[in-house]
């Protein structure tokens, strides 16, 4: 698959994450690839698989906020074939990713609509996370992060 | 912004082609239901505001994100 970013690039079929309404503003996109490499670890890109042009750059959301708790409305639990009598958990049932932007102000991560990826079906969707208190422009503190090192 | 008090079951209407009726009131939510022309895009505020950022986040150049990843790794492993 061609690609704008990475040139060319091979997957395997089953690797493929296919989102059933797409994501706000490009709900046409359903099928991504989520690609993870050693020099710009821990970011995580997520390839559309339909258009070359389209990248999401993401971070797995325990990254941004260690303490995250994750809440999934029941329409988005049955898009991704999960029980609503619970809610799934990251790394146990579900991926979970912060979709960043990164505007003249500095980096922002979207916790207020993680990317939940089904770990078993690979089906996902970009769960609006119903009564939060979480932005969906959270500041990233890179400076505060770079301290830790 | 006009405000207007409703009971449950009760319907606003809007320009004659939109129709408002609350549907149920819960403790900490309301259901609404919305009735408008098919052509009219009725959508929560808050996919809104996930299609801007994501509208955002699409446009990320790669000098951009050279500078984020600059700050997020250690500086060892560069």
């Amino acid at each position: 698959m061609q690609t704008r970013n990475f040139g060319t690039i091979a997957y395997e079929a089953d690797s493929a994450l296919e989102f059933p309404i797409g994501l706000p503003g490009f709900e046409s996109r359903r099928r991504f690839v989520a690609l993870r490499f050693v020099e710009s670890d821990p970011l995580v890109y997520l390839q559309s698989l339909e258009d070359p042009a389209l990248c999401f750059v993401t971070m797995p959301i325990l990254s941004v906020d260690p303490q995250y708790r994750l809440k999934v409305g029941s329409e988005d639990l049955d898009r991704l074939g999960l029980p609503a009598t619970r809610q799934p958990r990251i790394g146990e049932d579900v991926f979970c990713l912060a979709v960043i932007a990164i505007r003249e102000t500095g980096p922002t991560a979207n916790l207020l609509a993680p990317v939940v990826i089904n770990l078993k079906t690979r089906q996902a969707v970009q769960a609006i996370a119903p009564d939060s208190e979480y932005s969906h422009r959270f500041e990233l503190m890179p400076e505060e992060v770079a301290v830790c090192s | 912004m006009l405000v207007m008090s409703r009971r449950q079951g009760e319907t606003i209407l809007i320009g004659g082609e939109i129709e408002i009726v609350i549907a149920h009131i819960g403790r900490s939510r309301v259901k609404v239901g919305i009735r408008a022309p098919r052509e009219m895009p009725v959508i929560a505020r808050e996919v809104e505001l996930v299609s801007e950022e994501n509208r955002a986040a699409a446009g990320a150049t790669h000098e951009a994100l050279t500078g984020l990843l600059a700050r997020l790794q250690p500086k060892s492993s560069k």
